[in-house]
């Protein structure tokens, strides 16, 4: 029997600790925090839950639209209860996490680790130090927020993504400093409940990462939820004392004064504190290096999730956990990056799969592409959510679907079919004369593929 | 009425016949008995008589076509005589008894779930699409996916040439890439059994040297004697096959070929002795030559060699050995990694005699070294049984007035 020692508890180490175990292997799972990682505690599940009381919220004032008639037009966010809802959730999803640890017998050590050498551990928990043998290691520590180098996370104010879950109240106004994923989805939440948000990004779009014309479509919508959108701007000067803000804009100087100050710039690695110079594995600022098996430089550590750098993705990092586990269990399994969803949950939602066109075109050059807006179909005008499109992507020599961009009514649940697709290698005609449940808003990805080959009928 | 020609069934293991020259066009008047087709098979190429008078109807099978035997490659009979519709019918005739039992064997050992592969191959549709646009028979491809699915990364590995990144260069080159030769024939054979050979056992080699001074002097002393009394000429390499017929009957067990599972001993010795032709090597055997004397082994290589290279050989004098030698001193090979005849256990490769500065009690000697390479499946036995076996050999060949005894 193998002993696996893992560090960390979140998405990528659970994953592999469960996997490992499942392997008939001996392991002991580290975590100095709460099990679930960012993903449960401080990142996806909450800032989910936030977007769903946002949502209910517009989808209330909405009501008049669908011919609801209230006798008051009052409505307001229980703050306190949307905090209660996310503890709870926490607490449920936390104890499921735990239950399946016991399950499986793995040991699990409270307390915070690094290299001792290449073959053990120092663990500080509650009752000392303890020193952790094993044959194999995980490191799955994952990451944590980037600071601007002028403005520390420091109070209420300068805040992070984490900090910005649990605000004691909702801010009047509010500065995001960066408008990726993370960035975009606070704007999301806190433009609809009632915040004057400004973002600032550096790019000349919002979500860099995603095709110009699925990023224009959620502008439009943060901008009508009374969201100032700065692109190819940056922030040059925090006065913290004064809560004041100075940035550089397309437009000129910009000065802001918000309540709170959400820097949402990227997450880093977590390398530092694990001593990682004394385990010999090779590392740097952006990550732990991993082979396509995710090992590391020394034959017997493993590296998995967000430590790895990449996408920094929950689903990549039990992905890349399981292939760890699976590889430190004497197989030999390789990450498989293809068909990986990215999914944002703004409103609207954006979600691909896939290669992006700009991507698409660098590698095939001249490829097709297949469009349905979603006003064309019948079931989004019902939901009152017509706003967006379903684009589609298709290499020319095998008909092969390569790229699946969604932005529109349940896009990140709609986004499993293209992944489907692509981790299927289907072509566009292998689809031909499917039948797509009527109505529904998962037509229009049909109707995208079958615009391909001109053979749409609706659009 | 046109009457058949039929590709023949030549021995029971023929599974595919390829015509390789049509001598007759369609519409020309053939003689029975008249040449009018060569076909090859596994290892022999034959030629097919006009089974009637007439002239050539039609041709179904065109050259470079392989086709099971029994299947009608062409039709003789009157001119403007209509030839039946059915192309490749199996015919039923003569090959009939024959076909009968191979199509028995190979259903008996199917199993359900190969069955079922046959009927729905696991693949993906780009894959397919692939493949079909290359002529790859996907098929025969092992796919990488779950439960065996044959992904797009399985045929472009399958692929020559990468067929997705580069279609234009492929249009714009007006030179044709290197010349394609279709794998049928004796080459579809050597390459599917030395494949199966390699993959199916734990093959590997030792290597020593032979002190071959002695047996050349002795060759040298016996040439006139053996010439004028016995008409035969020894050769070194008969020399080898006699020391490995001696050495096999005191090592028994390299004398053996595993098949199912279990190791077969064999008490006769039938020795393969590999020869290379221009278009590809076969193995005659040379049955029983545990009874043969050093001169009637010689002139039995010999003569198989020559038949082998007339392409005169039938089918059973090419199957059955038990243990194989290959040559290949002529080419001034030294050491080699000779791939075992499966199901042996045991071939031994001959390498290019040398002078050699040795020191033989203190004194340096010219020696002439012969290098002995000796591939074992490692499944029927171990190392040191073999090296024995290999220690004999040399020693026979080192104390030559051993074999003649």
């Amino acid at each position: 029997m193998t002993t696996i020692a893992i560090i960390g508890g979140g998405p990528a180490g659970y994953v592999a600790a469960i996997t490992a175990a499942r392997q008939g292997q001996k392991v002991t799972l580290i975590e100095e925090g709460p099990l679930g990682g960012v993903c449960l505690n401080e990142g996806c599940m909450p800032t989910k839950l936030l977007l769903e009381s946002a949502a209910v919220l517009e989808k209330v004032q909405q009501a008049a639209e669908f011919g609801i008639r209230r006798s008051s037009s009052y409505v307001e966010i229980d703050w306190a209860y949307v905090q209660l809802r996310k503890e709870k959730l926490i607490r449920t999803l936390a104890s499921g996490v735990k239950h399946l640890i016991k399950k499986n017998q793995i040991e699990l050590v409270n307390g915070k680790a690094r290299f001792n050498d290449p073959h053990s551990l120092r663990v500080t928990t509650a009752e000392g130090e303890r020193s952790i043998r094993a044959d194999k290691f995980i490191i799955a520590a994952g990451s944590e927020p980037v600071s601007l180098p002028f403005a520390p996370f420091a109070g209420e104010w300068v805040i992070h993504s984490g900090q910005a879950l649990a605000l004691s109240a909702i801010p009047a106004t509010m500065l995001i400093i960066g408008g990726g994923v993370i960035g975009c989805e606070f704007a999301s939440i806190y433009s609809r409940m009632g915040t004057k948000v400004s973002i600032i990004e550096m790019a000349d779009q919002l979500l860099p990462g995603e095709d110009p014309d699925i990023a224009a479509v959620l502008h439009e919508k943060l901008k009508a939820d009374g969201v100032s959108i700065y692109t190819s701007a940056s922030a040059k000067k925090v006065e913290a004392g004064k809560k004041k803000v100075i940035a550089e804009t397309a437009q000129g100087i910009r000065q802001f004064s918000p309540d709170c100050l959400l820097v949402a710039i990227g997450r880093k690695p977590r390398v530092a504190g694990l001593q990682l110079e004394n385990s010999g594995v090779a590392y740097s600022k952006a990550g732990i290096e991993v082979n396509s098996q995710m090992q590391t430089s020394q034959p017997h550590i493993y590296a998995c999730g967000d430590i790895v750098g990449g996408s920094q993705l929950a689903h990549v990092a039990f992905h890349e956990g399981t292939v760890a586990a699976l590889n430190a269990c004497g197989g030999a399994v390789h990450a498989d990056y293809r068909a990986v969803p990215r999914c944002i949950y703004t409103s609207p939602e954006i979600a691909g799969v896939g290669l992006t066109e700009k991507q698409a075109r660098a590698q095939y050059g001249d490829i097709k592409v297949g469009e349905c807006a979603f006003s064309a179909n019948g079931k989004s005008l019902i939901l009152n959510e017509a706003a967006g499109k379903v684009k589609v992507l298709i290499e020319p020599q095998y008909n092969e679907i390569i790229g699946l961009s969604i932005v529109g009514p349940h896009a990140t649940e709609l986004i499993g079919q293209g992944t489907v697709m692509i981790h299927g290698e289907m072509t566009a005609d292998s689809l031909e004369r499917l039948i797509a449940a009527h109505p529904s808003v998962s037509e229009a990805i049909y109707e995208a593929v079958a615009s391909t080959a001109g053979q749409a009928v609706h659009t | 009425m046109a009457v058949e020609v039929i590709m023949p069934k030549l021995g029971m293991a023929m599974k595919e016949g390829t015509v390789s020259n049509w001598n007759k066009q369609v519409g020309e008047a053939v003689e029975k008995g008249e040449l009018i087709a060569s076909i090859n098979s596994e290892k022999i190429e034959m030629e097919i008589e006009a089974p009637a008078s007439g002239s050539l109807l039609d041709i179904a099978v065109p050259e470079g076509e392989g086709v099971p035997p029994g299947t009608v490659i062409g039709y003789i009979g009157q001119p403007g005589e209509k030839v039946p519709e059915a192309e490749t019918s199996v015919a039923e005739q003569p090959a009939d008894k024959e076909i009968a039992a191979t199509a028995m064997e190979e259903t008996k050992p199917v199993s359900l779930s190969a069955l079922t592969t046959r009927s729905r191959i696991k693949i993906s549709p780009v894959a397919r699409k692939i493949a079909e646009s290359a002529g790859i028979d996907y098929t025969q491809l092992k796919g990488s996916g779950p439960g065996g699915r044959i992904t797009k990364e399985d045929v472009e590995k399958a692929v020559p040439a990468p067929a997705a990144s580069e279609p234009e260069q492929r249009e714009e080159s007006t030179a044709p890439a290197a010349q394609q030769t279709p794998m049928t024939g004796m080459r579809k054979v050597i390459a599917e059994r030395m494949h199966a050979s390699l993959k199916n056992s734990a093959q590997l080699t030792i290597t020593m040297k032979a002190d071959a001074t002695e047996a050349v002097q002795l060759r040298e002393q016996m040439a006139e004697t053996v010439q004028s009394h016995l008409e035969a000429n020894l050769s070194m390499n008969d020399f080898v096959a006699r020391a490995v017929v001696l050495a096999l009957q005191k090592h028994p067990h390299m004398n053996s070929a595993c098949m199912d599972g279990h190791i077969h001993q064999f008490e006769s010795i039938h020795l393969g002795v590999a020869v290379a032709l221009e278009k590809g090597l076969v193995v005659p055997v040379i049955r029983d030559a545990q009874n043969d004397s050093f001169v009637q082994l010689s002139k039995k290589i010999k003569l198989c060699a020559e038949r082998a290279r007339q392409g005169e050989l039938n089918q059973d004098e090419m199957t059955g050995s038990t243990f194989t030698i290959s040559n290949l001193g002529a080419y001034g090979v030294e050491y080699f990694t000779p791939i075992l005849n499966s199901p042996e256990a045991g071939i031994l490769g001959v390498g290019a005699m040398e002078e050699a500065a040795v020191f033989k009690e203190g004194t340096i000697e010219c020696r002439r070294l012969l290098p002995l390479s000796l591939t074992f499946d490692h499944r029927v036995l171990d190392g040191a049984p073999a090296a024995a076996f290999l220690q004999t050999v040399k020693q026979l060949l080192e104390e030559p007035f051993t074999m003649l005894l």
